[in-house]
């Protein structure tokens, strides 16, 4: 299959996906965020809708409002402070809302379905350029901050006495989530691009170990799941989008499967030991 | 090290006033517990003085060159994050911008903690994390130390342990230090002032008054030779 110009394209947008999203996603989820992927990744598409009908690269369009979304929550956050639900609620409105009446008003340059589901025969190659300079540029800040985001995620007073600008971390952040949605959105679609953000995190989680080999074992599960995903939505010719969401959560399934199982040898075999002490 | 002029706080800056009219002068090397009963206004006292939130009016004014701060142990929230003792340490060191990483190691063995550097912080005791976030303050030497409450959530020999460090890296190493208090016995044992806080009032007297204002109460024989 890597033998079509088109696959290698999507090949290599999946290895950026299933490096950028899990390391965005970490943070979503360590502070309880997760919804705010979903909700930035069904604003993208006001972005996109807005990128084909101006004639700009929806990509780039999809970058720029979702930046715009993530910021609005975070300022929205000062005036509903206990109720973050109700903040996405109120961007989902407005983004849901402008993709909706763009994309009915049928003056879109382009499809916008490719968005919705994923796909892998759309990529453009100003679709790879846009991909390519928004995951360096992640990936770069990401390891430059990485310290202030893993504390202001773990213990944000602590942060706060050490020095970390807090706020201006959170609105960079908010500008990276929509750095990975937009990335993502071209292979994966806006519908389940939150099992990207949330689900290789959840199966890491299971492995109990430190931050770092957390991190790392995301991105295994992520790289995991999208390559599945590509692998068979290719030769059963079905949207990626779709599929790689279905092995996120199979793969999710099987590790809390394998944690169980181990669980109960360990515990069957101090139970032998206890009962039938070696002499 | 600290100076608190006429300190008046409310949330939407109209009385009532969590905190009314406070003066206080902290010097160099002082100890001093912040007691009172729970809505005294003793948190509030230390977000204020850690800059968490501003003043409505009146003024507090830290001298620290650094300040190291253990919050209150409730971060249940917390519980299942994946971070190692070693992370919490090490990434707090980099926000200091400190190049060192002998300073960590020098932090977790004054705590006697240098066999769990390796463990999830999940998996440790409440005395055990405690012990880690006071070595977490450590870093970077501060000259002055503000603690909320470290016997809460603490077995009753990490106490002991907690209590005996702070005195010692206070008298030895004139460490200034500001602690709240719900454990009355050691805040007389261990301070050398203490803020008795009422009804967002404040009130310096030393241990021994202290001692004998419970004594009048009736509560000093439960509490004050602990």
């Amino acid at each position: 299959m890597l033998s079509y110009d088109f696959m290698r394209n999507a090949v290599m947008i999946s290895v950026m996906i299933s490096i950028l999203c899990p390391c965005i996603g970490i943070f979503l989820v360590l502070r309880r965020y997760s919804m705010i992927g979903d909700t930035l990744s069904h604003a993208s598409l006001a972005g996109v809708a807005i990128g084909l009908l101006t004639g700009q690269n929806p990509i780039l369009g999809a970058f720029l409002f979702t930046s715009l979304c993530g910021a609005l929550i975070e300022f929205l956050r000062n005036y509903f402070r206990k109720y973050t639900d109700l903040i996405l609620s109120i961007v989902l409105s407005l983004s849901v809302g402008t993709a909706i009446t763009l994309i009915s008003s049928g003056k879109l340059h382009a499809n916008a379905d490719a968005f919705l589901f994923g796909s892998i025969l759309t990529v453009t190659v100003s679709d790879m350029i846009m991909v390519l300079i928004l995951s360096v540029i992640s990936v770069l800040i990401l390891i430059f901050l990485y310290h202030q985001m893993l504390y202001i995620a773990y213990d944000e007073e602590a942060a706060k006495i050490a020095g970390v600008k807090v706020r201006l971390i959170n609105y960079v952040f908010s500008i990276l989530v929509a750095s990975a949605i937009s990335v993502s959105i071209r292979i994966v679609g806006v519908l389940v691009l939150s099992s990207m953000i949330a689900l290789p995190v959840a199966a890491a989680l299971q492995m109990e170990k430190g931050f770092k080999v957390t991190l790392i074992w995301s991105v295994l599960f992520s790289m995991t799941d999208i390559m599945l995903g590509l692998f068979f939505s290719y030769y059963l010719n079905v949207a990626p989008g779709g599929f790689t969401a279905l092995i996120s959560v199979a793969v999710l399934m099987i590790v809390l499967l394998i944690k169980r199982i181990r669980q109960k040898l360990a515990a069957s075999r101090i139970f032998r030991e206890e009962m039938f002490p070696k002499a | 090290m600290i100076s608190i002029h006429n300190l008046y706080f409310s949330y939407h800056g109209v009385p009532p006033y969590i905190l009314e009219n406070l003066n206080l002068e902290i010097g160099d090397g002082e100890y001093i517990s912040v007691v009172g009963d729970n809505g005294s206004g003793k948190s509030t006292l230390i977000r204020l003085l850690l800059q968490f939130t501003k003043p409505t009016r009146g003024s507090i004014d830290s001298r620290a060159h650094r300040t190291g701060y253990v919050s209150q142990k409730n971060d249940y929230t917390n519980f299942g994050f994946p971070i190692t003792v070693l992370e919490v340490l090490d990434s707090y060191r980099h926000l200091l911008k400190l190049k060192e990483k002998a300073i960590i190691w020098n932090a977790l063995e004054q705590m006697g903690m240098t066999a769990y550097a390796h463990a999830l912080m999940g998996t440790l005791s409440g005395g055990q994390s405690q012990k880690i976030l006071i070595a977490r303050a450590l870093i970077g030497d501060p000259d002055l130390l503000v603690l909320d409450e470290p016997s809460t959530g603490v077995d009753v020999e990490s106490q002991k342990e907690i209590y005996s460090f702070l005195k010692k890296i206070n008298q030895e190493r004139g460490m200034t230090i500001i602690s709240v208090e719900h454990n009355l016995g050691a805040a007389i044992t261990n301070s050398t002032l203490i803020y008795h806080m009422s009804g967002g009032h404040g009130h310096l007297c030393t241990p021994d008054q202290y001692a004998a204002e419970l004594l009048k109460k009736g509560i000093g024989a439960h509490y004050a030779f602990l």
